[in-house]
């Protein structure tokens, strides 16, 4: 197996090999409570994928812990063949703590309506202009996401069940590097 | 008679912007009320915290402008030890914070701002956006402003460690200097950036200025007030978004005054309502007179408009030129009207650039002094730059260790909260007449008036989806829901 240990210095420039690599990002901000969930899962597929138990699988896998989007996450994907975002998400129905997984493509994009951030523009979007430049952008992004309990307090600690779900969320983005992508949750993401 | 419905704090945790207007009797616009969702407990969260620490983590306040919080958090952090970083320091931060400029500009303007004139506001919803724009006026643009935010991202990559949010600035300075082979890199992609900034304010003047339709909105009344400007200006009275003290225009023009961080206390005072937990910041010398412009209101804001109206002039050519023609062309200084913005923020760009390459060959810019020690007990500290978006005051309060006790934050945005509620309130009373709403196109003007004030309204929170989720409610007189728009919510 080969892995770059993670990085938070967002310090990489893309090259031919990279499109074999998947990128997993955990997306999020560590000093806001579960939205820092993305971090943490990540922190712990980076423990799995040095441990014995995986040694053996030929895993080529880019792991990152990011506080962009939009423009900026589709820049740091560019090169790379596969992407898999980790990230808290609030939903309307759903529980804290409760896990999805889906291909980007199911998020809403409401780009079109240009309030997605009040100073950038989605991930879909962003990766369309860069599929439009003739960027080399992943054939496949998947999106890990963890229901939040609370994302505008400060502070470096999850919530109780949100950091409970941890290992079941890495255990699925292992899922995604050794066996793929499968069916995507029925999770209501309206 | 109109009834003042309770904001329900429930409101607040769901993470919506919420507009509620209010009809009288006449069904025309009372009164209306906007709220955002606001991060808490910053204060409580940095207490015990050592204060050279904040430089970095209040790179995680904003997710927007974590470059403007690493700054203000430097300068503060060196007047808390009452430190002065040696020339190479603050040209090192300087210059790193030009290049942020850049991208910062550039990405609102081709992804948020630039859309509504370069598509036109009536053009469908899904292509008012970067990718409608990129489709309209041709896939160059949209490498230009990869480009843009490429260079611009190497830079603070170089000079702060990481793209986007640095790591070096210390009090008394930066733990690096650069060397030769950095800068002369840094100057060629400065070179660059100043073509692209022309570039852009060719495509503002054929694309915008050319349009009568556009410049009739952008000179129209639904977004002009009369209000009173601040930015910080350097010893000539130039734009700066570094270093120098905050000049305050009154609507007329006339200079009342310029003060420094730690007189921030004694110009600014801030108006707490009971119907949100934002506080509106307005101008003590004036007074609170409620959300209404004018010489006797205190209502002031800070944006690229403030700025240029708040100065003399701009401290590079180029941009100077267009400072010029920008006040002649809208009758004088100084301009009122909000939509202005959009060009104010192009001519910033120019002078950014342009202080990228004049820094990036300036002769103290590799030199090798770029830290003094701090020798004196820490106490308490103010530290101001321009961040995009408005005058950036942090304020902080240490022990003798230097482990912070208290923190007060004036983020840009906050800044303009009084004057973004009188434009969502004009641009209700345009569209919200003897009772008949017209929604189509209700949303949309309403974000426009914000949008051009290029807020940051909880944007550290990366959860998905990833977008402001907005509700706009009507209430007639006796207090019925006349209509209710959503989007993302």
């Amino acid at each position: 197996m080969t892995l770059s240990s993670i990085r938070e210095t967002e310090s990489r420039e893309p090259h031919a090999t990279d499109r074999d690599k998947t990128l997993v990002v955990g997306l999020g901000n560590p000093i806001l409570g579960d939205d820092g969930v993305g971090w943490r899962v990540a922190e712990e597929v980076l423990c799995r994928l040095e441990s014995p138990v995986h040694k053996s699988d030929r895993l080529d896998v880019v792991v990152e812990r990011l506080s962009v989007g939009g423009l900026g996450l589709m820049e740091r994907m560019v090169g790379f063949g596969k992407a898999i975002v980790i990230d808290s998400i609030t939903t309307r129905e759903g529980t804290p703590g409760d896990l999805s997984c889906f291909p980007l493509s199911a998020l809403p994009d409401h780009s079109a309506g240009h309030t997605t951030s009040a100073h950038d523009t989605s991930l879909q979007n962003a990766l369309k202009i860069a599929q439009e430049m003739g960027f080399n952008i992943p054939e496949e992004v998947w999106v890990v996401a963890i229901e939040a309990r609370q994302t505008l307090d400060f502070s470096e600690r999850l919530t109780a069940p949100v950091e409970a779900t941890v290992p079941r969320a890495a255990d699925a983005v292992l899922e995604l590097l050794l066996n793929g992508a499968g069916e995507a949750d029925d999770h209501d993401l309206t | 008679m109109t009834e003042r419905i309770a904001i329900d704090p429930i409101t607040r945790l769901e993470g919506h912007g919420k507009i509620e207007i209010f009809l009288d009797d006449d069904g025309n616009v009372a009164n209306t009320y906007f709220q955002i969702p606001e991060l808490r407990g910053f204060e409580q969260f940095c207490v015990g915290r050592p204060v050279e620490e904040m430089p970095v983590l209040t790179n995680r306040i904003c997710g927007v402008c974590p470059e403007a919080h690493h700054m203000a958090a430097a300068k503060a952090a060196d007047a808390v030890y009452k430190v002065d970083p040696p020339p190479t320091a603050k040209k090192l931060r300087e210059l790193l914070y030009s290049a942020f400029y850049v991208t910062d500009h550039t990405t609102h303007f081709y992804a948020l701002g630039g859309p509504d004139f370069i598509m036109g506001p009536d053009a469908p919803v899904a292509e008012r956006n970067i990718l409608g724009v990129i489709h309209k006026v041709g896939l160059e643009i949209g490498g230009k402003v990869i480009q843009a935010r490429k260079y611009g991202h190497t830079v603070i990559e170089i000079i702060g460690g990481r793209k986007v949010h640095p790591c070096t600035s210390i009090p008394g300075g930066q733990t690096r200097g650069i060397n030769e082979e950095e800068r002369a890199e840094i100057e060629k992609m400065g070179r660059w950036s100043v073509d692209f900034a022309q570039f852009s304010l060719d495509i503002f003047a054929d694309i915008v200025l050319g349009n009568q339709e556009y410049l009739d909105l952008i000179l129209g009344d639904i977004y002009s007030h009369r209000m009173h400007y601040i930015g910080l200006v350097d010893e000539n009275n130039l734009v700066n978004f570094y270093d120098g003290l905050v000049s305050v225009v009154d609507p007329n023009g006339k200079r009342l005054g310029k003060y420094a961080p730690d007189e921030y206390g004694d110009w600014i005072a801030e108006r707490v309502e009971a119907w949100t937990y934002l506080k509106f910041p307005y101008l003590k010398q004036v007074g609170w007179k409620g959300f209404v412009g004018g010489e006797d209101s205190g209502v002031y804001s800070a944006t690229p408009l403030s700025r240029l109206n708040a100065a003399d002039g701009m401290a590079t050519p180029l941009a100077q030129e267009h400072y010029e023609r920008f006040f002649e062309t809208l009758g004088g200084k100084p301009v009122h009207q909000q939509l202005a913005t959009h060009w104010a923020r192009l001519i910033e760009l120019l002078y950014a650039a342009e202080r990228w390459v004049e820094l990036a060959t300036d002769l103290e810019i590799t030199g090798d002094d770029f830290h003094t020690v701090p020798t004196e007990t820490p106490t308490e500290g103010v530290g101001i730059v321009e961040a995009p978006r408005g005058t950036l005051t942090h304020h902080y309060w240490t022990d003798e260790r230097g482990v912070l006790t208290k923190v007060n934050l004036i983020v840009g945005t906050t800044n303009n909260y009084a004057p973004i509620s009188m434009s969502i309130k004009k641009a209700a009373e345009s569209l919200i007449t003897s009772g008949t709403v017209v929604t189509e196109g209700l949303l949309n003007m309403v974000e426009m008036a914000f949008r051009s004030y290029d807020p940051c309204f909880g944007c550290a929170t990366h959860s998905l989806p990833g977008q402001m989720p907005l509700e706009v409610k009507i209430t007639d007189a006796q207090g019925e829901t006349v209509e209710t728009l959503r989007q993302y919510c």
